[in-house]
């Protein structure tokens, strides 16, 4: 571990942070929990000249900060606006807020904080349960979710489930901030919208809704390890027969990838008829890499739905017994 | 920005102020500046568990946090889990007892994410310490021992709630001698 020394900057808000950015450009990196930066730096992929810290933004502030309006449900202003104080949005990006059916967790919520809050657990317990799937518990006591969403592994577990859930992040530059959905934002293997001074506040997702049932599977060589296939799955059942189905992978691709002509196929089917048609899973073309062929991630991602969607049915029957 | 940082910890119960380079991870500051070194240097990647340490009671990779970032934290490495006076602390006599370190290079890692694991008192099934503990690789034992010792640990406390903490802290005013946990299970020689 013989790193190139760089300097450190502590930011005071996420504001702040943005301001560094455009000041030191490409030879600065942002540092949260640095459970995806400093692998990267320990192994010399990344040289940064400088880290910017944001896990203190907003802490300072002597609690005024978490009452500066934690709560506000937000993620469906359309078009952005004017993102607040630099106190309403660190207030926004350490907590876990919810409201109106929708509930929106900050970016610098730890992955720990996330698979532990009974309020998630309730409101989405798909999210709550996809972030207890994160590597190790030493991963989940410093990973962020904000870091999470801009590093943007195309097998990481967050990301995968905002896409399922239809999430909106809200991203600031510091000056104004703007939504950006889930499915938008991640573009490519490690690649988001985020431009160069942007940060992620927080994520929006509904909560929810009644009748519906979710199941979260996936399968890594070691526990812990990324997943070589991911599947996130929310159904509402009615009458007996599939009503809704929201059908995600993750893993297979270089983003996470909404499967929309599986999702219309499933409509109207019953229990009997949901795996004939479900697979072989339309609209995905996995890749090859060293560790999994393309074909052995197809298949493990169609396993891996049928298991999700039996999941999701019964809890979905459950819950309108 | 700056290239040098004065950091203070409090590691073990101890205050420890030192002068480096902002860019040591805390491990780094551990090992090389405080003389910490219980905490190992596996592959700095956060995968292996050897250099964990709990950090304000949560375990953490040491190799990946910044020293930098976590100025006045409260750090409890394996040697911290050990009662006053560094008699062994009853996690600490339960890996003795169960043969749960060979090398023992992973030995202080497991010890602080088993007192982790535990500390909430709930008792574990095997498949859950198993589960509890995957993020930390042993080369040597297969984990048989290692899971032995963390199952008998949480019995032991079970069947004679101990007035310590999972750090091994008594509570004040209590420093009666302990018994002996009972052995673990007999292994051939
Ligand atoms: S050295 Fe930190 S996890 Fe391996
Ligand atoms: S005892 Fe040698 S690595 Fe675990």
């Amino acid at each position: 571990m013989f790193i190139r020394p760089f300097g450190y900057e502590r930011a005071g808000s996420l504001a702040d942070a943005c301001e560094m950015l455009r000041e030191r450009g490409e030879a600065a990196k942002v540092i949260a929990g640095g459970q995806s930066l400093l692998p990267m730096v320990n192994l010399g992929l990344v040289q940064p000249e400088v880290i910017i810290d944001i896990s203190h933004a907003g802490r300072d502030d002597d609690g005024a900060a978490a009452r500066g309006g934690g709560a506000v449900p937000g993620g469906a202003v359309p078009g952005g606006g004017r993102s607040g104080s630099d106190r309403a949005v660190a207030a926004r990006s350490r907590e876990i807020g919810g409201g109106d059916g929708y509930l929106t967790i900050g970016a610098l919520v730890s992955h720990a904080r996330l698979a532990g809050d009974p309020a998630v657990a309730s409101a989405q317990p798909l999210l709550a349960a996809a972030a207890a799937r994160i590597g190790n518990p030493r991963v989940r006591s410093r990973g962020t979710l904000g870091g999470s969403l801009a590093h943007s592994d195309p097998a990481a577990e967050l990301p995968l489930a905002m896409v399922a859930l239809g999430a909106s992040y809200r991203v600031t530059d510091g000056r104004s901030a703007r939504d950006v959905r889930a499915e938008e934002f991640h573009l490519s293997f490690l690649t988001s919208a985020l431009a160069e001074d942007e940060l992620v506040v927080s994520a929006t997702v509904p909560a929810l809704g009644p009748g519906w049932g979710w199941s979260f599977q996936e399968v890594a060589r070691r526990e812990g390890d990324f997943a070589l296939a991911a599947v996130a799955v929310l159904v509402r059942m009615a009458g007996g027969i599939v009503a809704e189905a929201r059908v995600a992978v993750g893993g297979a691709a270089d983003r996470p990838l909404r499967l929309a002509d599986v999702e219309a196929a499933l409509a109207g089917a019953s229990p009997g008829e949901i795996a004939g048609r479900a697979g072989p899973l339309r609209g995905l073309s996995p890749v090859s890499d060293i560790s999994a062929s393309a074909g052995h991630r197809a298949h493990l991602c169609a396993v891996l739905v049928r298991r999700a969607l039996d999941e999701a049915c019964r809890r979905s029957q459950e819950a309108t017994a | 920005m700056t290239h040098t940082a004065t950091i203070t910890l409090t590691v073990n119960g101890q205050r420890l102020t030192r002068t480096a380079g902002a860019h040591l991870t805390l491990l780094r500051w551990l090992r090389d500046l405080a003389g910490v070194t219980d905490p190992k240097y596996g592959c700095g990647e956060g995968v292996c568990g050897a250099c964990a340490v709990l950090l304000d009671g949560e375990p953490v990779s040491a190799c990946l946090v910044l020293a930098a970032q976590v100025d006045g934290a409260e750090v409890t490495t394996a040697a911290g889990l050990s009662g006053p006076g560094g008699i062994p602390g009853p996690l600490q006599e339960a890996f003795h007892a169960c043969h749960a370190a060979q090398c023992g290079f992973c030995t202080p890692g497991m010890l602080v994410t088993a007192a982790a694991l535990l500390a909430d008192g709930r008792i574990r099934s095997r498949a859950e310490i198993r589960a509890g503990l995957h993020g930390n690789l042993c080369r040597c034992t297969g984990y048989g021992p290692i899971v032995d010792a963390v199952e008998a640990a949480q019995e032991a406390r079970q069947a004679r709630p101990d007035p310590r903490d999972h750090l091994g802290r008594a509570p004040a005013g209590h420093d009666a001698p302990r018994p002996r946990p009972a052995a673990g299970p007999e292994r051939g020689r």
